[in-house]
C-alpha cells in the first residue's frame, strides 16, 4: 500500500510552479478585472460588482445559458450512449477492435478551426458529397434554427464520439474475461451483463468522459461560431459566443466578469459531480 | 450481420468528410492559366510546399507541439510518481486542483495570459504556447503515468533503492522503461490536445509564429484556393495519424478520473 510521506509534495512542486504561472495567476488576474471598467491597461477603474448584476440581470444571458445547458445535455444524451455502444461492438473484435480505435480516434487529430470546414464543404449544395442530396430533402442549416442546431450536434459528435470509445472501451478492457464468463454460465442476458458486471466496472473511465464533454460542449465556440455565428436569429447563440463579441468588442471588464462567472458556473458543475463519484465510491 | 453493418455506418459517418478534403486536396478549385478548374493532380500539395509561410507554420507548430509533450512528462513523471506511491497532506486536494484547471475553459483565461505574456515576452513565441498548453495536458499527462506507474509492483522501486541506485538513476533506468506505453500514451494525448488547439494558438501569434492551424485560417480571402486549403489540411493530419500507428496498442489503456 502507499506509505505516509509529507516529502512527496517535492516531486509535486514543479508541476505546481507550472500550473501556478499558466492557470493560477491568470485566474486571479481575469477576477480582478472583472471588478474593473478597463479603457486602456493605464485608464482602469474600479466598480464593483456592476458587471455582474448587468449580466446577471440581462435576459440574453439567461437565454444563453439556457442554450448552452441544453446543447450540452444533448451531446452528452447522444455521445455517451453511442460511444459505450461502439466500445461494446469492438470488444467482440477482440484483437482487431485497434483498428476500430484507430478509426475513431481520427477525428480527434483534426484541427478544430478545420472540422467545421470540413463539413460545410460536406454540406456544400455546389461541389460537397452530401450537397444536393441534403439541399433536396430541404435541409437549409443557414436560415432553419433546428437544422443549425442538428449540424452543430452532428459535427460535434463526429469530433468527440472517438474520445468517448476509447476511454470507455480502455475500461471495458481492463474487467477481467472471468467476470462475464460467470456471467454466462449463471444465464445472464446481454443487458443484464452490461448493467451489473460492465457498467459499474466503467464509471471511473465514463466519469472523466462526461466532465469533459460537459465543459467542451458547455463552452462551445469554434465549430458554434463557424457554421452559422450564433444563427439564425440567435437560436444557436450560446455562452462563449457572447464572451467572444465582448473580447472582440474590446470591452474587456465586462469580458472578465462574464469569464468569471462561466468559470463559476463549471466549477459549479465539476464540485457536485466530484462529490456525487466519491459519495458512489464510499459506499 | 448487424454488427458488419454497424461498423461499416461508423466508418462511413467517420471517413466522410475527411474523404470530401482528400478529394478536394487533389483537385485544383481555383482556375490558372495553365489549369482549368477541376484538374486532378498534386499541385496543391506542391504549391503548399513552395510557400514559404506555410512551410513555417508547419514548422512553428512541430517545434510548441513538441516542447509541450516533453515538459508536460517531464513535470508530470515525479508528480505522477508521488502520487502513485505516497500518501500525503493535501493529495487529494492536488488531484482536485488538476483537474480544475483541466476543465477550465481556455477563453475564461485567453486575456490574462495575453497580457502576461506580453510581459514576459512570450507572445510570437511556441515556448508561450508550449507552456499554455500545459495548462490542460499536464494533468491529463498526470493521471495516465499515474495509473501506469500504479500498475508497477512497488518491488521494482525497493530492489532498485537496495541495490544503491539513487533516484534519478532509478527513474532514467528502471522506471521509465517499465511504463514506456504510458509515456506513448500520455504524449499522444498531449500531442492531439496541444495540436488541435487554437484558443490560445491564436490570442498568442500576433504577428509571427503562426502555427499550421493560423495559416490556414489566413488563406480564406476574397478568392479562396479550397483544394489548397484541405491539401494543408491533409498534410497537418499526418502527424496525428502517425502518433495513433505508434500508440495503437496501448491506446486502450485511456485515463479515469482521479479526484
Amino acid at each position: 500500500m502507499r506509505s505516509h510521506d509529507n516529502r512527496a509534495w517535492f516531486l509535486l512542486l514543479p508541476a505546481l510552479l507550472l500550473l501556478g504561472v499558466v492557470g493560477a495567476l491568470p485566474l486571479l488576474a481575469v477576477i480582478n478585472y472583472g471588478f474593473h471598467d478597463i479603457f486602456t491597461l493605464q485608464d482602469v477603474h474600479w466598480v464593483g460588482i456592476d458587471w455582474y448584476v448587468d449580466i446577471l440581470g440581462s435576459d440574453r444571458f439567461l437565454a444563453s445559458l439556457g442554450r448552452s445547458l441544453l446543447f450540452s445535455t444533448l451531446a452528452l444524451t447522444i455521445q455517451v450512449p453511442l460511444g459505450i455502444a461502439v466500445a461494446l461492438l469492438l470488444t467482440s473484435y477482440g484483437r482487431r477492435a485497434v483498428w476500430g480505435l484507430m478509426l475513431c480516434a481520427l477525428p480527434l487529430v483534426v484541427p478544430w478551426n478545420m472540422i467545421p470546414m470540413l463539413w460545410l464543404g460536406l454540406i456544400d449544395k455546389g461541389g460537397g458529397l452530401l450537397g444536393p442530396g441534403l439541399a433536396s430533402l430541404g435541409f437549409d442549416w443557414k436560415f432553419t434554427a433546428w437544422h443549425t442546431w442538428a449540424l452543430i450536434l452532428i459535427v460535434d459528435t463526429w469530433h468527440w464520439l472517438g474520445l468517448v470509445v476509447v476511454l470507455a472501451y480502455a475500461g471495458l478492457s481492463a474487467i477481467p474475461s472471468a467476470y462475464c464468463q460467470a456471467a454466462a454460465i449463471d444465464g445472464a442476458s446481454r443487458w443484464a451483463t452490461f448493467r451489473f458486471i460492465q457498467l459499474p466496472r466503467i464509471t471511473g473511465a465514463l466519469a472523466i468522459v462526461i466532465l469533459l464533454r460537459f465543459v467542451d460542449s458547455f463552452m462551445i465556440y469554434t465549430e458554434a461560431f463557424a457554421i452559422n455565428a450564433g444563427g439564425p436569429s440567435d437560436a444557436t447563440r450560446f455562452l462563449s459566443i457572447e464572451l467572444g463579441e465582448e473580447i472582440k468588442g474590446f470591452s474587456y471588464g465586462q469580458a472578465a466578469a462574464r469569464a468569471t462567472l462561466y468559470f463559476l458556473i463549471v466549477l459549479a458543475v465539476v464540485w457536485a459531480f466530484v462529490m456525487a463519484t466519491r459519495q458512489s465510491e464510499d459506499t | 450481420m448487424i454488427r458488419a453493418a454497424a461498423l461499416l455506418a461508423l466508418a462511413g459517418f467517420i471517413l466522410l468528410p475527411l474523404a470530401q478534403a482528400v478529394i478536394l486536396s487533389f483537385t485544383a478549385t481555383l482556375p490558372t492559366e495553365a489549369l482549368a478548374a477541376g484538374t486532378i493532380g498534386l499541385m496543391n500539395y506542391r504549391n503548399v510546399l513552395a510557400a514559404p509561410e506555410l512551410r513555417a507554420a508547419m514548422v512553428n507548430s512541430a517545434v510548441y507541439v513538441v516542447l509541450n509533450v516533453v515538459l508536460c512528462i517531464a513535470v508530470a513523471l515525479p508528480a505522477a510518481y508521488a502520487l502513485a506511491r505516497y500518501r500525503f497532506v493535501g493529495d487529494r486536494h492536488f488531484l482536485l486542483l488538476i483537474l480544475v484547471f483541466r476543465v477550465t475553459p481556455p477563453v475564461v483565461l485567453s486575456l490574462p495570459i495575453f497580457i502576461l505574456f506580453a510581459q514576459l515576452g512570450l507572445v510570437n513565441s511556441p515556448v508561450g504556447i508550449a507552456l499554455v498548453h500545459c495548462l490542460f495536458n499536464l494533468p491529463v499527462a498526470i493521471w495516465i503515468l499515474e495509473s501506469f506507474i500504479r500498475a508497477v509492483p512497488r518491488a521494482l522501486d525497493e530492489t532498485a533503492f537496495l541495490d544503491g541506485h539513487s533516484t534519478a538513476s532509478f527513474f532514467f533506468r528502471f522506471l521509465v522503461p517499465e511504463i514506456a506505453p504510458g509515456i506513448g500514451v500520455a504524449a499522444f494525448f498531449c500531442f492531439i490536445f496541444s495540436w488541435v488547439e487554437v484558443v490560445f494558438a491564436r490570442i498568442l501569434t500576433v504577428t509571427a509564429g503562426k502555427p499550421i492551424t493560423m495559416a490556414i485560417n489566413a488563406m480564406f480571402g476574397f478568392q479562396t484556393d479550397l483544394g489548397l486549403v484541405m491539401a494543408m489540411t491533409c498534410l497537418s493530419l499526418l502527424p496525428g495519424v502517425a502518433m495513433i500507428w505508434f500508440v495503437r496498442n496501448h491506446l486502450a489503456r485511456g485515463f479515469t478520473l482521479r479526484a
